[in-house]
């Protein structure tokens, strides 16, 4: 597969390690009184979509970026990727 | 010699060749196939089952029957179709799968007993007496299995690998394939052009149609002219493109020197990887079989083969030969081969209304209905309404239709779409992205249509990422309409063969449908048909004709299998990308690599690294003599580790201190400038993940170090923290491992050893107490990071120089410490001296562990989120009752195995009643007896107590004394020193 | 002065080279290299007066050179300067940076071609998953070779730059070697 790197362009996926759902970058409060069941669903349950995820990608020999892939998993069409990092800030609320 | 007149062969040259020990003699041009048939050779091979006699079918890839082992000795190659194999001079080769001669199989015994061998035979039989299996059927069947034999000798050969890259991929040099390449490489965009053969032009060479009214392969010279004189067009001959995976990455091998007797200096073949924008698949078509009563006789073959033997390689398989057919094409054989003066016996037509096409003997509305002669083809039954009468003919063409090549086109589960106009399977409309078919693959398989789709391909899949080209002038050319019926085998009792290679009959397909084996998946793996080397290119649309048939379905309805790579077989070696041995894959060498080679150091491999085990001395004679020593000097005197292979990650950023806190269970934020801590980290779901130690350098700069094999991961997942956890974090990473060379300095005189090497510096236990790092210089000048820290449990150091100095350092010390009993050491004693210690390591931290196993359940601080701290605090992780302890054998004598599993004695030893298992195991010198590590039940409570280690494997059951894990210095006193 | 003897990457005391017809393969046993990240909320800087390039570039300027290789990071080099704590003087002159020594994280080979481009190109199809059309000079890259992982750098037309790490040295000269004998050959 070729991943579209956002800023080197196309790269073959040899160059990536795989992680998975893109929902790790979401880690819950540790210190929060309900820690105890969100760190349960965030390191144990999984939506298995057969169709279009989420998921990410290191790419271990290349720049070392995490990327965000959105690719369909019956396909393999690779819809966009970004950076992990522009992903977390922005859920965190803005840039830093 | 039936070696006709023309043909693209060279006859000022002779090459010669055997076959099953005879000499034969061909040219440069022929295949091993058409050369055994100019030496009237028919008989090539004996089939999987039965062992009947068979000759060649076709005259390409798709070849079911014509396997031999081409070659002898280490490069003896099974399997090799002999219509692929490119004749040279001094080529050997011998038929397969018989016991005695070809001509006399003592296995053809195996066709009596058929009824016995027939579909799905292997889940119906040896089965009973089940004793049976292991001694008899087993030993039997492995036998009998395959087809060639392997020669056990090892590859000489060099094989390579490649990456290119195009605009557009042609796959296939025939009309069509030539047209779009054509086509693209004058619009000026990058093209490769490759074919499985070994000249261009496809079935151009096989027919006798004129371009332009002039012979076909005068247009492909001129092509080839200009091909040449393009820089931006590569011409792969011998190159077959075997898939089309994701995104435009296709799979290739070219086959460099296959064609020579050896390779030389050049590669046995490459592998490439080719990331094409736009793919033109042109991969021709292959005829079909028409099956019927002994249709399996050597010298019946495929009609369009029997046409490109005559008109490509001047040969006829028999000086008197008939056609059989179901269309118009088969009586183009009979003119070409008439025009070449070989007898027609007749074209046996099965369409009433055929018309000759030209001065040969015609049966319309008939049938081939049987066929007599074991060894080579003698005589013929044709039948027509209910009548039937034997003619004479030493080789019979059979045309049963052709089928697209639409495998590539299917690879990303498309599937091919029934055309009853043409009768045919063509490409369905779910190609793989950026897949344009032409040609005969598909269905414009006229020799006008196949040039004007290629071009129209080119033209079309250019315009699509943005390049314009302009259609060529293509030479004019037969566009004649072939006609055809739709009938695809003769009813009858005898066998008639489908899957020529794999022995599946007609019958196979009706017992196949009477046990209810009709989806064609199940069709497939219960009777076996295209299962095999060739993998039914010739058989399967056929198989599932008859199939449809007996279910009253349409073919259409019955639909086809699933097509994978590769397209047809892909030898390991080339898969393997080129490197063997030693250099298979990467190795990495410690910058003490060369000094411990030449102090005759043992190696060891760990992961991708080689680390030096042990130093034998003159006269040690064994590897645990040298070790016991190792380990006694480095705790006598000073001992001297590379320990360069441990991860080492620069960690620097004004919140550097609060990412570490969140990555380490323990705190580290707190930890002070010019201390070293030591650090465990956790999975996110509370297991043990990796320790190593923490250095604070300076404010905002620290270096964490993780064990050998995790340091990769561990980068990986410090990343993974900044990057998508807390990218707010002011915090950069990178990887020091291999920058620093790192000595690991041992024992009572470590700090006697190292005063001699730093540059004034006080490293007095005052001024560089336990767990204190420091940036300094070392041998007047040289800058060195200097820890004091111990892996062993004594007064232990690690000095990092830049990597460059590191065999210079450790020589240096080895020198200058000499009265100090400076002693190198590997990682045999490395490890007995933690061991004796009582230090985790990898085999602590092996993933199924927690922190509170270890003992260390306090360090993970509850005052700060870390990753792993809250899943750690679960019930069944904290219920755990497993804690790290030390072991010795009651009796000293008796040994201790890492892995054993720990029961109370006199327990039955089962899942239920397991209290743990032994992690580490070494001999102590120091305590003269095995000792070992382990997680044993409330091992806290049970110190002073007997279990028993259980090695059920090798027979071994011994009794254990459990003690603390810190058989050296309890105390740890020597650290302090 | 330190009087310890350093030891080239490949294990001996003189760096390797060797010819392969059109092609010349050269360690490059005396340059240095610092890594140079930039922190958060620091403008980029310009160290030494070197401008610092995008994703996927390299360029040299007063006696150095750089290259992108992540997100706010760059590697710098400074040939014939191994000797020297390069990294420090880094730090000195981009001090609101995190700076990394990595002179001898990395082995380095100089590849030049005799005969312009094409002996370079038909190299790099052979080693690693880059198309030479993107690749001209000033492209920098860090991709798989072998299973390990290189930075490539396009130095000119005719130059090219393998830079991996240094424990594997041997197995890089080795993929290099083979590469580069085979071309000759044919």
């Amino acid at each position: 597969m070729l991943i579209p790197h956002p800023l080197l362009g196309l790269r073959d996926a040899q160059e990536f390690t795989y992680l998975g759902d893109a929902s790790l970058i979401h880690r819950p409060d540790g210190m929060a009184e309900n820690a105890a069941e969100t760190f349960f669903d965030y390191v144990y349950l999984r939506d298995n979509p057969a169709g279009v995820h989420r998921e990410l990608w290191f790419h271990e020999q290349g720049d070392r970026s995490w990327l965000v892939v959105t690719r369909d998993t019956t396909t393999h069409e690779i819809l966009g990727a970004e950076l992990a990092r522009d992903v977390a800030l922005a859920a965190k609320g803005g840039a830093q | 010699m039936s070696r006709l007149s023309g043909g693209l062969i060279d006859r000022s040259q002779r090459l010669s060749f055997t076959f099953d020990g005879k000499s034969y003699s061909g040219h440069p041009g022929d295949t091993l196939a058409s050369a055994l048939l100019a030496n009237d050779v028919r008989l090539m091979g004996r089939s999987f089952k039965y062992h009947r006699p068979r000759g060649v079918v076709s005259s390409g890839s798709e070849e079911p029957n014509a396997l031999v082992e081409l070659r002898s000795g280490a490069r003896q190659e099974p399997n090799t179709r002999a219509t692929m194999a490119e004749l040279y001079d001094g080529l050997i080769a011998n038929s397969q799968n018989r016991v005695g001669s070809l001509a006399f199989d003592l296995l053809a015994v195996n066709d009596l007993a058929s009824p016995f061998f027939a579909a799905g035979f292997y889940y119906k039989t040896f089965m009973w007496p089940k004793a049976f299996w292991e001694k008899l059927y087993e030993p039997m069947i492995r036998k009998a299995a395959g087809l060639g034999s392997l020669t056990k000798l090892a590859d000489p050969d060099d094989y390579d690998k490649g990456f290119l890259h195009c605009d557009l991929l042609v796959i296939g040099g025939g009309a069509a394939g030539l047209a779009a390449a054509l086509t693209a490489a004058r619009a000026g965009a990058r093209v490769i052009l490759a074919d499985e053969d070994f000249r261009l032009g496809g079935r151009l060479m096989a027919e006798t149609h004129t371009l332009n009214d002039a012979p076909a392969g005068d247009w492909i010279a001129a092509l080839e002219a200009e091909f040449d004189a393009l820089p931006n067009l590569r011409v792969m001959r011998r190159t077959t493109v075997f898939g089309a995976f994701d995104h435009g990455i296709y799979g290739a091998v070219e086959r460099v020197s296959d064609h020579l007797a050896t390779p030389g200096k050049a590669v046995r073949q490459t592998l490439w990887r080719i990331t094409a924008k736009r793919i033109v698949l042109a991969a021709g078509a292959t005829e079909r079989h028409i099956p019927f009563a002994n249709n399996d006789r050597p010298g019946v073959m495929l009609s369009g083969a029997m046409r490109t033997y005559a008109n490509r390689y001047a040969v006829s398989p028999a000086n008197r030969v008939a056609i059989f057919t179901n269309g118009d094409d088969g009586h183009r054989t009979a003119l070409d081969l008439m025009a070449k003066g070989v007898e027609i016996a007749g074209v046996i037509d099965t369409r009433t209304e055929a018309k000759a096409l030209g001065k040969y003997p015609l049966f319309a509305g008939a049938v081939v209905s049987n066929a007599k002669g074991r060894l080579g083809l003698k005589s013929l039954e044709i039948t027509r309404d209910g009548t039937s009468h034997w003619i004479e003919a030493g080789a019979l063409g059979v045309s049963g239709g052709w089928n697209p090549n639409v495998h590539l086109a299917s690879h990303h589960r498309g599937r091919p779409v029934w055309d009853e106009a043409s009768l045919a399977f063509l490409p369905g409309t779910d190609l793989p992205p950026g897949m344009v078919v032409a040609g005969a693959a598909a269905g414009r398989g006229t020799t006008h249509g196949a040039l004007t789709s290629g071009a129209e391909a080119a033209v079309a899949a250019l315009g699509a990422i943005g390049i314009t080209a302009a259609l060529p002038d293509l030479p004019r050319a037969e566009d004649a309409p072939q006609a055809q019926s739709a009938f695809w085998h003769v009813p009858g009792k005898a066998r008639a063969w489908v899957d020529f290679q794999n022995d599946v009959t007609v019958k196979d397909v009706k017992l196949a449908r009477q046990e209810n084996m009709v989806p064609v998946e199940h069709l497939k793996r219960w009777t076996t048909l295209g299962m095999a080397t060739d993998q039914g290119k010739t058989a399967n649309v056929t198989a599932l004709a008859v199939m449809a048939e007996l279910t009253g379905k349409t073919i259409p309805q019955t639909g086809t299998t699933i097509f994978r790579p590769p397209y047809t077989g892909v030898s390991l070696a080339v898969l393997g990308g080129g490197d063997t041995g030693a250099h298979f894959r990467p190795r990495r060498l410690t910058p003490t690599h060369e000094w411990a080679k030449s102090q005759g150091a043992v190696f060891v491999e760990v992961g991708q690294w080689m680390r030096a085990q042990y130093f034998p001395r003159k006269g040690e004679t064994t590897w645990r003599e040298t070790v016991d020593r190792e380990v006694l000097a480095t705790r006598a005197g000073v001992g001297l580790c590379d320990v360069t292979t441990l991860g080492k990650v620069d960690v620097q950023g004004a919140d550097a201190g609060e990412f570490l806190n969140r990555i380490y269970a323990n705190a580290m934020a707190s930890l002070k400038v010019g201390m070293v801590r030591y650090g465990l980290m956790l999975r996110e779901d509370g297991h043990a993940y990796d320790d190593g130690t923490c250095a604070r350098l300076a404010e905002d700069h620290y270096v964490v170090t993780t064990t050998t094999a995790q340091a990769g991961p561990v980068y990986r997942h410090m990343e993974f923290a900044r990057q998508c956890l807390w990218p707010e974090l002011d915090v950069q990473l990178i990887s020091t491992t291999d920058a620093w060379a790192q000595i690991s300095v041992a024992g009572p005189n470590a700090r006697m050893l190292l005063e001699r090497i730093v540059d004034g510096f006080d490293i007095s236990n005052e001024g560089f107490p336990f767990m204190a790092c420091a940036e300094l210089t070392v041998c007047n000048g040289l800058r060195a990071r200097l820890f004091r820290i111990s892996f062993s449990g004594e007064l232990a150091y690690e000095i990092a120089v830049p990597a460059r100095y590191g065999a210079a350092l450790m020589g240096r010390m080895v020198e200058v410490g000499a009265d100090l009993g400076a002693t190198p050491y590997g990682t045999e004693a490395l490890g007995v001296l933690r061991i004796e210690k009582g230090h985790a390591a990898g085999n602590e931290l092996n993933g199924q562990t927690t922190a509170q196993m270890l003992g260390m359940g306090k360090m993970v601080s509850t005052k700060k989120d870390s990753i792993g701290a809250v899943m750690s605090r679960r019930e069944g992780m904290v219920a755990e009752t497993r804690t790290l302890v030390g072991l010795m054998p009651v009796d000293a004598t008796e040994p201790v195995t890492a892995g054993s599993h720990l029961f109370d004695e006199g327990a039955a030893q089962k899942t239920e009643t397991d209290l743990g298992w032994i992690t580490s195991a070494c001999y102590s010198p120091h305590l003269a007896s095995g000792i070992g590590l382990g997680f044993l039940a409330n091992g806290k409570d049970r110190i002073g107590q007997v279990v028993i280690a259980a090695n059920p494997l090798q027979g071994q059951s011994v009794r254990m004394r459990v003690v603390s894990p810190h058989f050296v210095d309890p105390e740890g006193g020597r650290l302090r020193d | 002065m330190t009087d310890l003897a350093p030891m080239t990457a490949l294990g001996g005391s003189l760096a390797r080279a060797q010819s392969f017809g059109a092609l010349a393969i050269a360690e490059n046993a005396d340059l240095a290299l610092a890594s140079l990240a930039q922190r958060r909320g620091a403008a980029q800087p310009v160290p030494m007066g070197l401008a610092l390039p995008g994703p996927g570039l390299w360029h040299a300027g007063n006696g150095m050179a750089a290259f992108w290789t992540g997100p706010g990071q760059w590697m710098i080099e400074a040939p014939g300067r191994a000797a020297e704590d390069f990294a420090g003087a880094v730090k000195q002159a981009a001090p609101e940076c995190s700076v990394t020594e990595q002179t001898d994280a990395f082995v380095a080979f100089e590849i030049a071609s005799s005969a312009g481009a094409a002996p370079i190109l038909s190299l790099l199809a052979k080693l690693v998953n880059i198309d030479a059309a993107g690749f001209g000079p000033g492209s920098a890259t860090r991709t798989g070779l072998e299973h390990m992982s290189v930075f490539v750098i396009r130095r000119a037309e005719d130059r090219l730059a393998v830079i991996g790490m240094r424990s594997a040295a041997g197995s890089i000269w080795h993929a290099l070697e083979s590469a580069a004998a085979r071309l000759q050959g044919e």
